[in-house]
């Protein structure tokens, strides 16, 4: 049984349907790639299975049911994301940024902050060494500069501290809203190397994986499945789906694709 | 080094001359020192950063200097029982302060009827001991818990107002809670509560004038010592509550809610927990306001006064404890200092805030980066300092 899966996913905006009856799934430690033109409904996907937007449908997540909970249960259950323009807070601190990923996980509240400091600063020295480690896997400079306001970051260390922030939740499922977004083709290259990483440092965690690039997905991805106008139109590997005729049809238009899978 | 002394002496020096100078022109002259001050700290980074180390190397020498201050104050103002009052208002916008900042800067949680949370609390003391006959300490600790019992069931119909209409509606909370105050028969319509007893200490009345080491002070420095307490008191647990994980759930609420969401974050629970605290102190506020001057009336808690708690918090900076203090301290008894410019000098207000708006945004003493007190070792304030230190991460 899969880990998660959704079966009739539908999202509608007023007459738009922009998520049309999704069936999709992923397995334990596996990265299902989710390519698709712009507009052809993968954010909303993602949107739709964090609670962030009413969906329709049924969304199954370590065999039980998700929807209908906030946005803050679902993350709780075990999934955690990242945004397409980036959502960090860029005033607070690098580290700062990663420890509200440890939310979930937080024992001191209000009490221990005001009359219970030991036990909270012993958690919070915890915490920082994780964060730290978490960095340190993508960027150890990133540790030095733990103190600095994210918003003094190059693009590419802002999407690291976003990706630490999602992994410090330790989500089962890992949503990544196409990371390589703002990048150029060597920070590209870099992210890769970077989400090889955590494919090897977490070897059970799940991702679903939105990119535009395609040298990306085929390096990061075995299955990919390919939306267009919010339906699944493909499922394969990577090579099955980049030579479907109605995935061409949706990225090159009519004429090129039929071109394309006659040479091919 | 010697940089650095020069400039913590050089401010000592000023903000004492700024409470003490007696003449208008004494008075410009220092206002006018520290503006330039501030001014070069701006334009030159070496002199900010010699400020910036002042401050964080010797923090226990500042704190300490400024604790002897305030302590010493009354004795310089013995002669004035006025600015020791002023001075007591001053540690009570510290209060205030400190809870808007909690709710605007920490969470986001915009409240423009700050005075109608302080009359709440001021209220309550005055009907509890007047009218049903309750001890003062009571009614003084009840005062505080109605107002934010109260902010909490205005907060539940309003969660899903954000931004500009939450303003909006604790606008209209302020002035119904005026309209109410002003026409109900029991809360003394336009005359207000009088007479409410004032609170004893040790068979100690706060009415009477007090005489420590044999020097006899005005009877407002009673409330001055206490008020310097309350300020502390609430100064210390708003700095903790800053320095921990509530803080840092509070700011990314109010950076970002949708991150704040998707990293498991309640906004409900946490929106309503800032709100709470923050009209708790600023309802304590508002009950030590009520037996300092033994008087309630509605024009007391107008919206123009929560107009002035919310321009102590952007002047000392948005989400800065420290800067909460040095904006309720700058801005309360400085109009009181300029009285000879009469009505002009609630210009000043305007001017300080568009001033404020348009050269530090962030305001006086913004808020610096969360440490979590952890501390970091005196001279390195580099991140390797504190890691080494603070972090414990080994490499």
């Amino acid at each position: 049984m899969s880990l998660f899966a959704t079966r009739g996913l539908t999202v509608r905006f007023g007459g738009l349907t922009a998520v049309d009856h999704v069936d999709a799934g992923v397995e334990e430690g596996e990265t299902l790639g989710l390519i698709g033109p712009n507009g052809s409904g993968k954010t909303t996907f993602f949107n739709a299975v964090t609670g962030l937007v009413p969906a329709t449908g049924e969304v199954v997540f370590r065999g039980a049911p998700l929807p209908g909970l906030e946005p803050h249960q679902i993350c709780r259950r075990g999934i955690a994301r990242t945004f397409q323009a980036s959502r960090l807070c860029l005033g607070l601190s690098v580290f700062d940024n990663v420890l509200i990923g440890m939310h979930t996980h937080v024992r001191c509240g209000l009490l221990e902050a005001l009359f219970r400091r030991a036990r909270m600063l012993s958690e919070v020295r915890q915490a920082l060494k994780q964060a730290a480690h978490l960095l340190s896997l993508f960027n150890a400079d990133l540790v030095d500069r733990g103190f600095d306001p994210v918003g003094a970051l190059p693009q590419i260390d802002r999407r690291r501290v976003e990706i630490c922030r999602a992994l410090a939740a330790q989500p089962r499922l890992l949503l990544l809203d196409e990371p390589s977004a703002g990048m150029s083709p060597e920070e590209t290259v870099e992210l890769m190397k970077d989400l090889q990483i955590v494919r090897e440092e977490m070897p059970g965690l799940s991702i679903i994986i939105i990119e535009h690039d395609m040298f990306v997905i085929e390096g990061v991805s075995r299955r990919v499945v390919a939306f267009n106008y919010g339906r699944k139109i493909a499922e394969g590997t990577f090579a099955e789906v980049a030579r479907n005729e109605e995935v061409r049809e949706a990225y090159l238009g009519r004429g090129s694709g039929t071109e394309g899978s006659a040479r091919a | 080094m010697i940089g650095v002394w020069a400039v913590e002496l050089g401010l000592f020096v000023l903000v004492v001359a700024a409470l003490l100078a007696e003449r208008p022109i004494a008075v410009g002259l220092t206002v006018a020192a520290i503006g330039i001050l501030l001014l070069a700290a701006r334009t030159s980074p070496r002199l900010w950063g010699w400020v910036a180390t002042a401050f964080r190397t010797h923090r226990a020498a500042a704190l300490s200097g400024a604790a002897v201050l305030a302590l010493a104050l009354p004795f310089f103002l013995r002669a004035s029982p006025y600015w020791t009052f002023v001075a007591t208002m001053a540690l009570i916008y510290v209060t205030i302060g400190q809870g808007l900042n909690v709710q605007m800067g920490t969470a986001g949680v915009i409240n423009l009827a700050g005075a109608a949370f302080a009359g709440l609390g001021g209220y309550t003391v005055g009907l509890l001991t007047v009218r049903l006959g309750f001890a003062p300490w009571l009614a003084f600790a009840i005062g505080p818990l109605v107002a934010m019992v109260v902010g909490a069931l205005l907060f539940i119909p309003i969660l899903k107002v954000r931004g500009h209409y939450l303003a909006l509606v604790t606008i209209a909370f302020g002035f119904i809670f005026n309209i109410l105050m002003n026409n109900l028969e029991f809360t003394g319509g336009p005359q207000g509560i009088k007479n409410i007893p004032t609170l004893r200490l040790f068979g100690h009345a706060f009415t009477t004038a007090p005489t420590l080491f044999g020097v006899t002070l005005p009877s407002h420095a009673n409330f001055y010592y206490a008020a310097l307490a309350m300020a502390a008191l609430v100064t210390w647990l708003a700095w903790r509550l800053y320095n921990s994980w509530v803080g840092l759930t509070l700011n990314t609420l109010r950076d970002d809610e949708i991150a704040a969401k998707c990293s498991g974050v309640s906004v409900t629970r946490h929106k309503l927990l800032a709100f709470s605290i923050g009209n708790l102190f600023v309802g304590l506020a508002g009950a030590f306001y009520a037996v300092m001057v033994g008087f309630v009336s509605p024009p007391d808690f107008d919206f123009g006064y929560s107009l002035v708690m919310l321009s102590v918090v952007i002047l000392g900076g948005l989400d800065s404890i420290p800067g909460v203090v040095l904006g309720a301290c700058l801005l309360i008894p400085l109009p009181e200092r300029f009285r000879m410019l009469h009505e002009y000098r609630l210009l000043l207000y305007g001017a300080a805030i568009v001033l404020m708006l348009l050269f530090r945004p962030r305001g006086l003493w913004p808020a610096g980066v969360r440490r979590y007190g952890l501390g970091s070792p005196a001279g390195s304030f580099g991140a390797a300092g504190t890691r080494a230190e603070g972090v414990g991460v080994s490499r």
